[in-house]
């Protein structure tokens, strides 16, 4: 009887720490926005907002395809150089008089990502190297492709029709931000509403187990890596039409980034826990503090160690969440 | 005219270059070429031009171009390896104005001439230095943004990566032209990284924390000025209404120049880069060595003069980009 209540009351109690270690990012993220509204008044302007937003759309749609790898306890270090390669060839397609169709271009270079990141994909599900290893790999190999394809110049000129997807606006809301909101729905539902998404966990939280109780685990690796390719290219085509030319040295430590989105936000870089929402407000942190510290003044050397500690302390929460269960 | 008077050149030029080959026949000479990194569109330019050099076209100069991937350390170890390979000269242009110095002094020590190009390097080992002087550029844009201000408001500056040379001369330009001027007020100054996407980010930002307040941009570089009139375009404002002014005169720049949204200047990277290479050559040869590049024609009523190719610093001018002369500078 005694043993029972106190297991029901260490249960409540962790309930109730999981409900904070749930909603602290939320927390946190509120927080920050109220200390950075009394610190500059044009921080909670509609226009401000806008501009996060806006910005934070490329690591945002990057963070989103690096969560599932990092679900399935991998990493993918390569998103930067395939948003610049998918960039470049989907550029070299819509510049100058000879400009072809934003319906060619962008597929084209949507494929570019998707196949380079499929190839990460299989050397990883099927040959068993290390993520990190395959995907240093091609973080390199993609880089150096991207320089060969145009002989280390940009290309400019994009047509205007190709331009809209970085600065169209629909009403009052910039492109680059719905194709965000689309990214993070569909995503959010492959993972929470499929599946493949229960898959997905299940392979970062013990694979073997998954593999015995009958899931395609191979396939589930293979398809997170061309997933995380295909929303890098996404994110290639939008910085290049935000910027009017596609640059080879585009995007350079850019996974960086994106990892840290995903970590502020709760993931866990072993593998089998995490959340899409968290990663997207981890993305808005990053985002809102290059924002406030910009409209303050701040110096850049700060903003990197102010995002260094808040990424050390979002993995310190994780790894005490992990010793108490 | 322009057209006719290039092409005698050239002939006259490969003429030249395929009359001392045949009377050389069987020197040819070892040159590296020790850049700080070949990602950028600038040094993609320079390097493009160093091979077009009549005599590495005819192959009487073997170039080697060595990419330093921005990386102080890995410039010092290509010193190490030409060294060994007994290269009779080098042609440098460091990514530190400091760190550079060491990797000058062993090749001196070694005996090969080294001809500084592009960017400083604090070492009087140098045989010599072609280059722009950046202090200069950075007095052109900021005169240009003020006057067209009226002399009077307020201006942000994009600056490029801190410590770089380029980005402390620049600097120094636009403070000398700044102290000048009592009524116009720097209301921000921080670094985007030569980076458009970078510039972009930090220039909406600045556009709203100091709304319809900023009248003038200085970009350091062309890609940051490039990347700022996009988020001033994005604000729904006229990038019209406020002069902006970049340094290079990069392909993009030169048509946003034309379409009167911005100014710049044009930094020759061609002729920084033939130049070097002549004056390199000049002191492997010795007095009998006539330059080969065509840059000293173009230059002459710039008053830039090759005396007997053995100053010790060669000063390429800059050519401001204007709507009417835009056309000429777009790739064609």
């Amino acid at each position: 009887m005694k043993s029972e209540n106190t297991l029901s009351t260490s249960d409540r109690r962790s309930n109730l720490r999981h409900t904070l270690s749930e909603y602290g990012i939320v927390i946190a993220f509120v927080f920050l926005c109220i200390c950075l509204s009394f610190a500059n008044e044009n921080f909670m302007t509609w226009g401000n907002w806008v501009n996060v937003l806006r910005q934070t759309s490329i690591n945002g749609i990057l963070a989103i395809g690096m969560t599932y790898v990092i679900l399935t306890k991998g990493i993918d270090l390569s998103v930067g150089s395939l948003l610049a390669i998918s960039g470049i060839v989907a550029g070299s397609l819509v510049t100058g008089e000879t400009a072809g169709s934003v319906w060619i271009a962008i597929p084209a270079g949507l494929c570019v990502g998707v196949m380079l990141g499929a190839l990460n994909g299989l050397v990883v599900a099927r040959l068993a190297v290390a993520p990190f290893v395959v995907t240093l790999g091609m973080l390199s190999i993609a880089r150096g492709l991207t320089f060969i394809y145009n002989d280390g110049m940009p290309i400019a000129n994009l047509s205007l029709e190709f331009r809209y997807l970085g600065q169209g606006m629909v009403g009052a809301i910039p492109v680059p931000v719905i194709v965000l909101a689309l990214v993070f729905a569909v995503f959010w539902f492959i993972l929470n509403r499929t599946t493949f998404g229960r898959y997905v966990y299940a392979v970062g939280g013990n694979e073997k187990s998954a593999k015995t109780s009958g899931i395609r685990t191979r396939l589930v690796v293979f398809s997170v890596y061309a997933l995380s390719g295909l929303l890098a290219a996404l994110a290639g085509l939008i910085l290049a039409a935000r910027t009017t030319s596609a640059l080879p040295q585009a995007g350079v430590a850019y996974e960086l980034d994106a990892i840290a989105a995903v970590v502020i936000g709760g993931t866990s870089l072993n593998g089998g826990v995490g959340t899409l929402t968290g990663t997207l407000i981890g993305a808005l942190i990053i985002g809102v503090i290059n924002n406030g510290l910009d409209l303050m003044g701040v110096s850049s050397y700060y903003q990197q160690v102010i995002k260094g500690a808040i990424i050390v302390a979002a993995v310190l929460i994780d790894v005490s969440r992990k010793s108490r269960n | 005219m322009r057209f006719l008077k290039f092409a005698a050149i050239t002939v006259a030029l490969s003429l030249a270059g395929s009359a001392s080959a045949i009377a050389q026949t069987k020197k040819t000479y070892n040159v590296g070429a020790a850049v700080y990194g070949l990602k950028g569109e600038f040094m993609q330019l320079w390097a493009n031009a160093l091979k077009e050099h009549p005599l590495v076209k005819d192959g009487t100069i073997k170039l080697t171009i060595l990419d330093g991937k921005y990386d102080a350390l890995t410039q010092n170890n290509q010193f190490d390896t030409m060294i060994t390979q007994k290269v009779d000269g080098i042609i440098f242009v460091p990514i530190d104005i400091q760190a550079g110095a060491e990797a000058v002094n062993k090749a001196a020590a070694a005996k090969i001439p080294v001809v500084g190009s592009n960017t400083r390097v604090n070492s009087d080992k140098l045989t010599s230095y072609v280059g722009s002087n950046d202090v200069i550029a950075g007095e052109m844009e900021a005169e240009t943004v003020i006057k067209a201000i009226g002399g009077k408001g307020n201006v942000v500056i994009l600056e490029g990566p801190i410590g770089q040379s380029a980005q402390i001369e620049r600097r120094k330009g636009n403070q000398n032209v700044l102290a000048k001027y009592k009524d116009v007020k720097v209301l921000e100054m921080k670094t985007a990284n030569w980076s458009r996407a970078e510039a972009l980010s930090l220039m909406e930002n600045w556009l709203t924390a100091h709304s319809g307040k900023i009248n003038g941009i200085i970009g350091q570089n062309d890609e940051m000025a490039l990347g700022a009139i996009e988020a001033v375009k994005a604000k729904g404002l006229d990038p019209k209404t406020i002069p902006t002014a970049g340094i290079d005169g990069v392909a993009d720049a030169v048509r946003a120049v034309k379409a009167g949204l911005m100014t710049s200047v044009l930094q020759d990277a061609s002729a920084q880069a033939q130049g070097s290479l002549d004056v390199l050559m000049r002191s492997i040869v010795g007095a009998s060595y006539k330059p080969q590049a065509k840059l000293w024609e173009n230059y002459k009523a710039a008053g830039l003069s090759w005396g007997d190719g053995t100053a010790k610093a060669y000063s390429i001018p800059w050519t401001p980009i204007t709507m009417s002369n835009a056309d000429q500078f777009l790739p064609k």
